[in-house]
């Protein structure tokens, strides 16, 4: 897809590679699994909780000209699912191709519904949804 | 100026950064850096999470 996933926790290179092996659910595996003992990269992003040495459950895409176009960060304890980071990802590849187009909420895949922002389309989001 | 001192902002540019990576597909250790994937032409999707042996 034109994309390198790479997951980031403050766990070594050599504990991925064990926990890969021993957890079933990743069996089937295929990301970089990346190590960020020091936290440097966790803070660059601003997900680094200094008292406990762990990461926030942050989620960031990055365009290939190196632009911050996504950041979304959750709590240790609420869990991601792999649709919502595809949804935002296709949006941006999506954007990428149409940049005067714009994803609105319900915007799941190519050939959804988008909108064009204008002067016509101000106060009636609901009419240029319904078209 | 340190990478920490300056939070990202959206839409802005990220500094290059490195990460040692296990490789599944390789089956061996490395590393990855931004640079590397933007001169593949390639965008870059990070997932933190806290610990390994939990849930992501």
């Amino acid at each position: 897809m034109g994309a390198v996933l790479i997951t980031v926790s403050t766990d070594t290179q050599f504990v991925h590679l064990a926990w890969k092996r021993h957890e079933k659910s990743l069996e089937n595996v295929q990301y970089l699994m990346g190590s960020d003992a020091s936290g440097k990269v966790s803070r660059l992003f601003g997900v680094y909780v200094e008292d406990a040495g762990l990461a926030l459950r942050g989620t960031f895409i990055i365009n290939p000209e190196g632009r911050l176009l996504n950041s979304e960060v959750s709590f240790f304890n609420m869990g991601r699912n792999i649709e919502e980071l595809m949804r935002k990802f296709k949006a941006n590849l999506y954007l990428a191709k149409k940049p005067a187009e714009a994803c609105p909420a319900q915007w799941k895949d190519e050939g959804d519904k988008t909108l064009t922002p204008g002067p016509s389309m101000v106060g009636k989001v609901h009419e240029a949804l319904a078209k | 100026m340190t990478l920490e001192s300056k939070p990202l902002q959206l839409g802005g540019q990220v500094p290059n950064f490195e990460l040692a990576v296990y490789d599944p597909v390789k089956n061996d250790f490395g590393t990855i850096s931004l640079d590397e994937i933007k001169s593949q032409g390639k965008w870059t999707l990070l997932f933190f999470y806290p610990a390994d042996f939990t849930f992501v």
